[in-house]
């Protein structure tokens, strides 16, 4: 199957044989990974709080973005490096992994959320940027954005329980498989 | 040390988080979600200390937005992380980066609490811009989440980024 042959060439590359091999390649990546998702979790719940109303109501709507989501976007930029090579590493398990195509799902669900609020609610953005409460369109935006978002972190979480490793393990070889 | 945390994993506490499948991870997905909400506070107040973001506002204003999210945040962080060490006791006991991790934690919780004391009675309007003591440190307390996250990953791989028995104990 060409998917297959696909998942196996990524596997194969130089970038997947790197993670694979160094010693410290491993946890640096994966703690980098962390630290941008954290990132990106944090800034846009910000952004999610203003469109609910609950925070930094005084200061316009399009301010409080405009400031956090250009570091949401650096952030999300690191997290999509760092998880291409953790993928890479272990193309083939994390492709038939249950935990991982949610979390791909719940991304999903999460950049068409903010695609729609983007390119239709923002549009009348001015009658409302410097409103205390935003519209309930907005703030339904708002709540998902964090459903999805703490979605996409548990289910990432999940994988690193779930996935299990590409090699055989010899019988007497303790390993704490919970990483 | 070791005894000890063979002590603790053999309790029914212990027993208990570790035989239900599905809390250490629960456990671990909060304390992300909570070092997001933490880091990003610093963050947020570094960069307006820095003078690049809601540079209009005063200190007070900036440090009474996230100063109580970053307190909160902790809290529930220190309270999963007390689980974790619970349910894993010898993987958190042997691993260096778990020590030099809280080691870390406290320089930056004391830090903080010290930032925020001594800028927060700056009057306002007159902070800007911020003394250069008050930028270097808004940026190590960053440098410094930065490393607790990374080594709160790196607990997994201890073996691989610091070579085998390293600590007296184990």
């Amino acid at each position: 199957m060409e998917l297959m042959s696909l998942l196996q060439d990524i596997q194969a590359s130089a970038p997947a044989e790197w993670m694979r091999t160094s010693l410290k390649a491993m946890p640096l990546v994966e703690g980098v990974h962390v630290l941008a998702a954290a990132t990106v979790f944090g800034t846009i719940l910000i952004v999610d709080l203003r469109l609910l109303g609950l925070r930094d109501v005084r200061r316009a709507f399009t301010r409080v973005s405009d400031e956090m989501l250009r570091l949401t976007w650096a952030a999300f930029g690191l997290a999509v490096v760092t998880g291409a090579l953790m993928f890479a590493a272990n193309a083939g398990t994390y492709y038939s992994n249950t935990a991982f195509r949610l979390k791909m799902l719940a991304l999903l669900a999460a950049g068409l959320n903010m695609a729609i609020f983007q390119h239709r609610t923002l549009r009348g953005v001015a009658a409302w940027d410097t409103q205390a409460m935003p519209p309930r369109v907005a703030r339904v935006a708002g709540l998902l954005s964090i459903l999805f978002w703490l979605s996409v972190i548990f289910l990432a979480r999940w994988i690193g329980f779930t996935k299990g490793y590409d090699f055989a393990v010899p019988d007497d070889a303790e390993i704490n498989f919970q990483f | 040390m070791m005894a000890f945390a063979a002590w603790l994993h053999a309790t029914s506490f212990s027993q208990m988080i570790q035989s239900v499948r599905w809390i250490i991870p629960l456990l671990q997905s909060i304390h992300i979600v909570m070092i997001g909400i933490v880091f990003v506070s610093s963050v947020v107040i570094a960069l307006h200390v820095l003078g690049r973001v809601r540079a209009d506002d005063s200190f007070q204003a900036v440090w009474g937005r996230f100063a109580p999210w970053s307190r909160t945040a902790l809290v529930v962080m220190l309270v999963t992380g007390l689980l974790l060490v619970v349910g894993e006791p010898e993987r958190e006991f042997s691993a260096l980066s778990f020590w030099i991790k809280m080691g870390l934690v406290a320089i930056g919780v004391t830090g903080t609490a010290a930032f925020g004391r001594r800028y927060g009675a700056t009057p306002a309007d007159s902070a800007h811009p911020y003394p250069a003591p008050a930028r270097l440190a808004a940026v190590a307390l960053i440098v410094l989440w930065v490393a607790v996250v990374l080594l709160g990953r790196a607990i997994a791989y201890d073996v691989e980024m610091w070579g085998a028995g390293v600590l007296p104990w184990n």
